[in-house]
């Protein structure tokens, strides 16, 4: 097993916490050692919102019998599909078979591949890499900074081949600068660029979603008014780019509401960042003067700082047919807000493409208001079952129906 | 489908299999960690080794994995824990957070280093991470009663970028302060009183 890396210079470091993430990149830099760390700017001063930060997973991956029992509706049935893969975010599955997982935080910038019930380690030490895609038989790895592509993977796990740049026109920032990427129907890649703040006035280069062709040319704007999304797919039928959106932190413990969102006219949509909030709520810094109504309004809401990240509609033949084209969307759970929770919901869509219902689809993540788990991908195998990934405790279920 | 995880995958699970043939009793380790670290009731043997009173489970969990990877270095450290498996870093990380929280009195301070100290973090913004009280949380370690020789080489090590792990923002926090600074601080923090 032959581990690669990319060059890094100063951001090789053996382990990144989300703090530490957090702490060392600021948008707005005046002196370094003095700044307040961006995710702690708005933060209350006293009382129990005082306390509330980022939370931290453990160091160790947490054995497969010592996982949290989770619960699924009737007919269908849960299993632990992978365990011991630290910080296990990104799902992609290859042609042959192989699941690619990617890490963010504590993971190594690691990014493993499961083939044959072994877990190999095909890259470490990458910068933040949570964003992985699939195509024609190479691995492509989204960091901060830059789109790197590993040809001919499935052939060559053992023994990666060094990867070629596609795309470094980014900004390389750490807040809110990890990626989610995906190739659209149009054979285009999607990448978003996160704001690099909580909250902050808008910036051409920053909170939208754009997208380029395979080679890195091209580059254009799909979405903007995004604040920060961590998970997109294309409806199966008309095509349309749906992502969810991370709403900004500290409003309050029930506001705003994260997102789900549609695009219908690429290029040409703002959903709102950093005027308006969850469709309903102009902010109270930058909203001033401006309506909801000239933004467009998310399909959905998922909950006040829920952390909606992965999504899938759901293109399986495995399930019963109401889930046909339904998105399974993984709620990280918020650490802006007292009141945890966590599940991988399921959004119906009526037949003219908005929203039915939301509903909570896999659960079990939390007890005591204390994370046993936190879902951060999900993915539809070749076989119709979905895998889920669970970054808390470096592993990955698999949800299956019937049998 | 339950899929097993190889050793080679990673250096946890290397060392968690190594550990397996060859843990030694836990009452037997505690009683080494409290032979440098002291046992809750009196302090660390020497003024470097920090005193573990109150440093939350999560936090002192990290460092046991920093010093069996390696990435934290100190040898009697490292060797003591680099066979040691997941659950046995585990229990040692429960040892510590279940010791008493105050730790052993550190005497009168120098109000005029005290108050230097109480600036630095005040500009420094220490409380953000650490707590108002500094009593820390979760992985963020407790600075208010450590030993003060340890902080000061804590702050040194963190600023020469010796000890990354979890903080690679201590580094860039600590840049500008020079070394009395950081004595000053340690000083304050040591002493610190609500």
């Amino acid at each position: 097993m032959i581990a690669k890396s990319a060059k890094l210079g100063l951001y090789a470091l053996p382990v990144v916490s989300f703090l530490a993430a957090a702490m060392c990149g600021s948008a707005t830099a005046q002196n370094k050692g003095e700044e307040v760390p961006f995710w702690a700017v708005g933060r209350p001063a006293e009382g129990p919102g005082a306390k509330l930060a980022p939370v931290p997973s453990p160091p160790i991956a947490t054995a497969a019998d010592k996982l949290p029992t989770l619960s699924v509706p009737d007919g269908f049935k849960v299993e632990v599909f992978a365990s011991g893969i630290l910080d296990a975010r990104g799902l992609r599955e290859g042609d042959e078979g192989t699941i690619f997982v990617s890490t963010l935080f504590t993971g190594g910038g690691k990014i493993h591949a499961i083939r044959d019930g072994e877990v190999k380690e095909i890259a470490t030490g990458l910068f933040l890499p949570n964003g992985i895609e699939f195509r024609d038989g190479a691995l492509y790895v989204a960091t901060p900074k830059e789109i790197l592509r590993y040809d001919k993977i499935e052939a060559s796990l053992d023994q990666p081949p060094e990867p070629v740049t596609v795309f470094d026109d980014l900004p390389g920032v750490i807040p809110h600068g990890w990626k989610f990427i995906m190739f659209g129907p149009d054979d285009k890649l999607y990448v978003p660029v996160g704001t690099p703040c909580n909250i902050c006035q808008e910036d051409a280069d920053y909170a939208k979603i754009f997208r380029i062709n395979a080679d890195g040319s091209g580059k254009e704007d799909v979405a903007l008014g995004v604040r920060n999304t961590v998970g997109f797919d294309f409806h199966p039928v008309t095509g349309n780019l749906w992502f969810t959106d991370n709403q900004r932190d500290w409003l309050s413990e029930d506001m705003p509401l994260d997102e789900l969102n549609r695009v219908t006219d690429p290029g040409k949509q703002h959903f709102g960042y950093p005027y308006c909030h969850s469709g309903i709520m102009t902010d109270p810094q930058f909203g001033w003067g401006k309506s909801c109504e000239d933004y467009v309004s998310p399909a959905a809401t998922l909950g006040p700082h829920s952390a909606p990240l992965g999504m899938r509609f759901y293109t399986g033949d495995a399930f019963p047919e109401q889930y046909k084209n339904a998105i399974f969307i993984a709620r990280h759970g918020p650490w802006n807000r007292s009141q945890k929770y966590a599940d991988v919901s399921v959004a119906f869509l009526n037949d003219d493409g908005t929203v039915k219902k939301v509903e909570p689809f896999l659960t079990g993540f939390v007890a005591d208001n204390n994370y046993l788990g936190r879902p951060a991908d999900v993915m539809v195998m070749k076989d119709g079952s979905l895998l889920v990934s669970d970054d808390f405790n470096g592993a990955i279920y698999r949800v299956s129906y019937g049998g | 489908m339950l899929l097993r995880v190889v050793a080679a995958a990673a250096t946890i699970a290397a060392a968690a299999l190594l550990g397996a043939a060859s843990a030694e009793p836990l009452d037997a380790l505690i009683e080494q960690c409290a032979q440098c670290h002291g046992d809750g009731q009196r302090p660390a043997a020497t003024p470097e080794t920090p005193t573990l009173n109150g440093q939350p489970e999560l936090y002192a969990l990290y460092q046991l994995v920093y010093f069996r990877q390696g990435q934290r270095k100190q040898t009697a450290m490292n060797d003591l824990v680099r066979d040691l498996d997941d659950d046995t870093l585990r229990a040692l990380a429960r040892w510590v957070a279940e010791l008493p929280d105050a730790p052993p009195d550190q005497g009168e301070p120098d109000p005029a280093r005290y108050d230097r100290g109480a600036e630095l973090a005040r500009q420094h913004r220490c409380p953000v991470c650490h707590n108002p009280d500094f009593a820390g949380g979760e992985h963020i370690p407790r600075l208010a009663g450590q030993r003060e020789a340890y902080l000061s080489k804590a702050l040194k090590d963190y600023k020469a970028g010796h000890r990354i792990g979890i903080q690679a923002a201590m580094v860039e926090l600590l840049t500008e302060i020079d070394d009395a600074g950081l004595d000053d601080l340690a000083h304050y923090l040591a002493h610190f009183r609500p």
